[in-house]
């Protein structure tokens, strides 16, 4: 496999301005100024191989969003090396600019709001430099997987957020890039868009094996959609491997879920910590060397119905990771 | 250099057709920069009674004023603060264009809303004009209308760095009304300030394509401001490089 995304120990540093609170303070730093340094991504190492579709997640202020502009060349890291299909990303050659697209979800379109989504299409298509038979092409196909025809002839300030989106991503995708950015492509959008466009996404990675980088706070998103996932906190990498043992790596329990005939329920914390429990039925956290004997005293001391052991959702383990960090 | 040509043609269309969508804040913008050529008038045409020369000269002025206008300090400088300005880090194409197509739509539309105005006042003021005079005027205002962008870029750009860009625009202009020969027409300045005005920027950007197009100037004096005109583009041009150079450099040190 051949890696179009590689990064070296990548460090981005900020210089933020720094003061106490009041007046006097205030006018002090008028004169003297005292800054604090943020790093904002301390020595982060991956790559990620054509073709790829990797979840790149992490709480808030964690580092994803300054990561992908470093890497789509918006930003100039303070150390480490990128090498992005090939390039060096802040040099920002017109040929590695037309082969990548960066959508961010709270920003999916920009430039004039007057014209109509199809003049828009077609500017795309003349900076990006598409011939006319690959735009039609381009532009069939897209319509086709967004469900784009409606919209062609409305003006962007006209359509909605979920509009909005699907049209940026037709922007963006118009001159076919190989390297995608997606910054939170489902921020804001209602279920049926959501579903929508994690359709499209993997529809879209599939058909033209386009190497895609996502950040997602929502973990479908993720579970959908990618097989590996980097998670990096406060800028560093905590995880870099499969989705599928992420909760087994992270996560120290499982869920036994479980459902009894008997009358009257035990004591069931004496069994694992509960989650939840609803007339016969409880979900209990166990830890994970434990479940089978857990499970075994269970199906000795009442007359169970159904069992099931499942990983905790990946919505709780990333919360659990969150707060409590990697152990 | 024919695609740049085409995307800066087309760049200018689009942006024309969203300044049309703003009609009454492009109507405020066009009023606000015919204020200052327009008092010039009124004051000058009492102080100098019966001299239709100036006239001429601030009603001509009233049109350059109108075909160079910039504004990247709204242009440019708000999307270095909002963050649409690294949208157009990620184009493959000049981020000039973008500004530039913006800049030529505004004085396109200025002109066109303008029009009626600077033709009422032309003819209510009495104004003389010489064909001649008027082509020779029109090198200097094409030069005039680059060496204003590039000046109003050039303290736009000071965005990378503080978030005062608006003020410093406006420091600018103000330079402008009172060194460009719109509170005064040059010719007018204390001897020893004269010297000092014809060959600033601000002259070679406003006030001395007005005085061609107003007979105010022998041909010697037109062949020198054309030269002072090219030296201040190059000296802008090559400024306007180097702080874009650091300011980008600053903008992806720190974060769009």
């Amino acid at each position: 496999m051949v890696s179009v995304i590689d990064v070296q120990d990548l460090t981005m540093v900020y210089k933020a301005p720094l003061r106490e609170a009041g007046l006097r303070a205030a006018l002090v730093s008028v004169v003297h100024r005292t800054y604090r340094e943020i790093h904002a991504v301390e020595n982060i190492s991956f790559t990620v191989d054509s073709g790829e579709v990797v979840g790149f997640i992490g709480p808030n202020g964690a580092g994803k969003t300054t990561t992908l502009k470093m890497l789509s060349g918006i930003l100039h890291p303070t150390r480490g090396e990128v090498r992005a299909l090939g390039a060096i990303p802040w040099r920002r050659e017109p040929a590695f600019l037309r082969q990548i697209a960066l959508i961010r979800g709270s920003q999916p379109i920009s430039g004039p709001g007057e014209l109509t989504v199809l003049d828009s299409l077609r500017f795309q298509q003349l900076i990006y430099e598409v011939s006319d038979t690959d735009f039609k092409k381009s532009l069939a196909v897209l319509v086709e997987m967004l469900d784009l025809e409606q919209l062609l002839r409305r003006q962007i300030r006209a359509l909605s957020l979920g509009e909005r989106m699907r049209c940026g991503l037709a922007l963006a995708l118009i001159y076919q890039p190989r390297l995608l950015f997606l910054d939170e492509p489902t921020l804001g959008l209602d279920v049926t868009a959501i579903q929508m466009m994690r359709r499209f996404i993997a529809t879209y990675s599939r058909e033209t094996h386009a190497t895609i980088l996502l950040t997602s706070h929502y973990m479908a998103d993720v579970e959908t959609l990618c097989k590996r996932i980097v998670l990096i906190d406060k800028g560093r990498l905590q995880y870099d491997g499969r989705l599928e043992e992420l909760a087994a790596t992270l996560s120290s329990y499982k869920l036994l879920k479980v459902a009894i005939s008997d009358e009257l329920c035990p004591d069931w914390s004496g069994y694992g910590e509960v989650v939840e429990t609803e007339d016969r039925k409880v979900a209990l956290r166990v830890q994970r060397d434990q479940v089978a004997a857990v499970t075994t005293r269970l199906l000795a001391e009442c007359t169970v119905i159904d069992l099931a052991i499942e990983n905790p959702p990946l919505e709780r383990v990333m919360d659990q990771v969150y707060r409590e960090g990697i152990a | 250099m024919r695609r740049i040509l085409h995307l800066l043609v087309i760049s200018t269309q689009r942006e024309i057709l969203q300044w049309l969508a703003w009609r009454a804040f492009l109507l405020t913008l066009i009023i606000n920069q015919m204020v200052a050529p327009l008092i010039g008038l009124a004051i000058w045409s009492v102080a100098l009674p019966g001299n239709h020369q100036i006239s001429t000269y601030y009603v001509a002025l009233l049109a350059v004023q109108l075909m160079t206008v910039s504004y990247e300090n709204h242009t440019v400088a708000n999307g270095i603060y909002d963050g649409t300005f690294s949208q157009q880090l990620l184009k493959p194409q000049p981020v000039i264009l973008g500004p530039l197509g913006t800049n030529i739509a505004l004085r396109v539309l200025h002109l066109l809303f303008g029009l009626p105005l600077l033709i009422i006042v032309g003819i209510g003021m009495g104004t003389t004009w010489d064909v001649r005079m008027i082509l020779l005027a029109l090198p200097a205002l094409l030069l005039a209308a680059i060496l204003r962008f590039l000046f109003t870029y050039l303290l736009a750009l000071s965005a990378f760095w503080s978030e005062q860009a608006h003020a410093i625009v406006s420091f600018g202009e103000t330079l402008i009304f009172l060194l460009g020969g719109s509170a005064a027409p040059i010719a007018l300045f204390p001897a020893n300030l004269h010297i000092l005005g014809e060959i600033a920027p601000m002259y070679a950007l406003l006030g001395f394509p007005a005085e061609i197009m107003s007979s105010g100037l022998q041909q010697s004096q037109i062949l020198s401001g054309y030269g002072w005109q090219i030296l201040w583009i190059l000296v802008f041009a090559l400024a306007l490089q180097l702080i874009w150079r650091s300011g980008l450099r600053r903008y992806t040190a720190i974060g769009g």
